[in-house]
């Protein structure tokens, strides 16, 4: 932009420029004619003689600015300001009028020539010194040079302050987004808005925070209004059932049922919870991740052992992550309870845990029946179960695999299912977190 | 007659809560919103059941007014925001125990059993536990039954531990998850129970019958006649 019009003034410039050495070269072209016509006059009336009378006269005075010289039929210098005739110089015509005035350089200067030769084959130069005219183009061209860089300078300056606040206030808003990616869904730009294009798109994001919190809190409080609308009666039901007596295998497996209708909801609960948090590192805290699958792993492996599998643990120590401790543990309890579920008596059960270069990496791999490769590309969707499953009667809802995934994604790890010939092999690489605290 | 809290907008709930606690020998006082319950919890109060989403506000949210209003009774949630995440946040705003409903009558009888035991428990800081003929040594973390070593994994150590606090109480399986794994969701399978039935059959073998089940609760660590605690 600076550029542009500074590109502008100096064509306008450059225009004038011209305007101005054409009517110099005109000026100078009228004294040279005036001098002719001077001459012109002294030779009507006595040829020669006079002309040389009154070249030696002005030589005499002897200003600089003009150039004259008289010669005879030989070369031989009548009169003038020159010794010699200058070289290069042609005679052309016998007139004393100015045209076909040529410039030619001599001594450093520029000078309008009129070179003719005199009936008699007198030679005779008049000439007038162009230096005031470049004198005064070499000024105008310095000056506007010197505008021509105020000018960028002056663009680029004004430029920068512009940028300047364009960017801060683009800054603004990117650092608002980045506090709301982060979690904080509350956070809002402080002071009051200008009434320009970033004043209105500081409302309109501010519009659209408001819309997303009000959204998210809809979605916290309908979770919260389920669970209390579910829940309470159920409560009822329960005390209720405390009542009963006599039908105690009755009255269990309707309190079994209960358990596993609301371990459903809690699991639909939190899957959405998970996805809603996705992203965002709110609630995320330094967790030993070696320690947690320890952890889970000891709380399983005698429901493993008791089973007849062979259990392997191999944990890198000190793997660190940026999470929750009660969610990492619910994905591993759901992962190593299916592998205990569908695995049978011989068969084998590894949790491994590995420090690589940019991950930790969490792989359960068991050599039980796997995964029906139809299934393989919707596992991990809500409510999706094996049809065998359904045949051999293993109980479930088709929420564990969605569960893991949810809070796989809620940490930033990533699946992998790597193609395996027996059993089911899961990959979860998990963001590493600095060692240091 | 101690007395316990109950901030309870649901009356059936709040009655069932009140059969309990008079089962329990102490007397319930019930409000019905939050705002009230605050008001009464500086009072002189062993425990007090607080439910979350009450008229007024969430319950857990109030904990510390009340306890900066005084409030020196041990407090358990109970509330339908049962999921882990809920829980977890209870807990963390400083309830000291946190039941999700719905919840069993023994369930709540064991919680508030630990609850009231714990205002009224000392510090142990002597070294050795001894029931019987059967004694744990907490610095050493060895278990021992008639003189004889019983070897013990560490997690069978807490879940001892754990139990040998609450001796003569029945203690659930959602108490055990929470106090001895740390867990705040349900797993599902009972898990807890292969660990218990580990560790019962070594004390067993050793010549204990310190743990029995106690049938459609849990489980109560019912050490010999004449125990020392």
């Amino acid at each position: 932009m600076a550029l542009a019009v500074t590109l502008l003034s100096l064509l306008a410039m450059g225009l004038q420029y011209r305007l101005v050495e054409t009517r110099l070269m005109d000026a100078s072209r009228a004294l040279l004619t005036a001098d002719l016509n001077g001459f012109a006059a002294l030779y009507e009336q006595r040829r020669i003689i006079a002309l040389r009378q009154a070249i030696d006269y002005r030589a005499a005075a002897h200003t600089g600015g003009e150039m004259l010289l008289l010669a005879d039929r030989k070369g031989v210098v009548l009169a003038g300001t020159e010794p010699a005739w200058p070289e290069g110089l042609t005679k052309t015509g016998e007139g004393f009028t100015a045209d076909g005035a040529e410039v030619f350089v001599r001594g450093g200067e520029r000078w309008l020539a009129v070179a003719r030769d005199l009936p008699g084959g007198f030679p005779l130069l008049v000439a007038r010194s162009l230096a005031p005219v470049d004198a005064t183009l070499a000024s105008l061209r310095r000056g506007m040079a010197a505008l021509g860089l105020a000018l960028l300078a002056a663009g680029a300056l004004v430029g920068w302050f512009a940028a300047r606040s364009v960017m801060g206030r683009i800054g603004r808003i990117n650092a608002l987004a980045d506090r709301v990616a982060a979690g904080e869904l509350s956070a809002r730009l402080e002071g009051a808005r200008s009434h320009d294009e970033f004043g209105l798109l500081e409302t309109h994001v501010h519009a659209m925070l408001d819309r997303i919190e009000n959204l998210n809190r809809a979605t916290h409080r309908l979770s919260d209004t389920i669970a209390h609308e579910l829940r309470t009666p159920l409560n009822r039901m329960t005390q209720k059932l405390a009542r009963i007596e006599g039908q105690d295998d009755l009255a269990n497996d309707l309190k079994s049922e209960m358990r596993a209708a609301i371990r459903v909801f809690d699991s639909l609960l939190d899957i959405s919870r998970a996805e809603a948090d996705q992203g965002s590192g709110g609630g995320l805290v330094p967790v030993d991740l070696s320690r947690v699958a320890q952890e889970v792993w000891e709380l399983y492996e005698p429901l493993a052992e008791d089973k007849g599998l062979r259990c392997t643990l191999t944990v890198d120590p000190d793997c660190r992550v940026l999470g929750d401790r009660n969610l990492i543990a619910q994905m591993l309890s759901n992962l190593l309870d299916n592998a205990i579920k569908y695995c049978a008596a011989g068969d084998e059960l590894r949790l491994i845990l590995q420090e690589t270069p940019d991950r930790h990496l969490l792989t359960i791999a068991d050599t039980g029946p796997g995964l029906p490769d139809e299934m393989k590309d919707q596992a991990f969707e809500r409510f999706v179960r094996a049809d065998r499953d359904k045949d051999r009667g293993i109980k479930g809802h088709g929420l564990g695999l969605a569960l893991v995934r949810a809070i796989a994604a809620r940490h930033g790890a990533k699946l992998g299912l790597p193609q395996v010939e027996k059993g089911f092999v899961l990959e979860i690489g998990w963001p590493k977190l600095s060692a240091d605290p | 007659m101690d007395r316990i809290l109950i901030v309870e907008d649901d009356s059936e709930t709040a009655e069932a809560v009140a059969a309990e606690v008079r089962g329990l020998g102490l007397e319930p006082v019930i409000k019905t919103t939050l705002d009230e319950g605050i008001a009464a919890s500086a009072l002189d109060f062993r425990v007090i059941v607080l439910d979350r989403m009450l008229p007024g506000g969430d319950g857990v949210e109030a904990i510390a007014r009340m306890r900066a209003g005084g409030a020196r009774g041990l407090i358990l949630v109970l509330s339908a925001l049962g999921r882990a995440a809920n829980r977890v946040e209870g807990l963390e705003k400083g309830a000291d125990d946190y039941l999700p409903k719905p919840f069993e009558p023994e369930e709540l009888r064991a919680r508030l059993r630990a609850l009231l035991r714990r205002g009224t428990m000392q510090v142990l800081d002597n070294d050795l536990l001894a029931f019987g003929d059967l004694e744990i040594r907490l610095k050493a973390r060895t278990v021992h039954v008639k003189r004889g070593h019983v070897a013990v994994s560490p997690k069978e150590f807490e879940l001892l531990t754990y139990f040998a606090r609450n001796a003569g109480q029945v203690v659930t399986r959602m108490q055990l998850l929470e106090n001895v794994w740390k867990l705040h969701f349900d797993p599902g399978t009972n898990v807890v129970d292969v660990h218990v039935g580990r560790l019962r059959r070594k004390l067993e073998e050793a010549g204990s019958q310190a743990i029995q089940t106690a049938r459609g609760e849990g489980y109560v660590f019912a050490p010999l006649a004449g125990a020392v605690i």
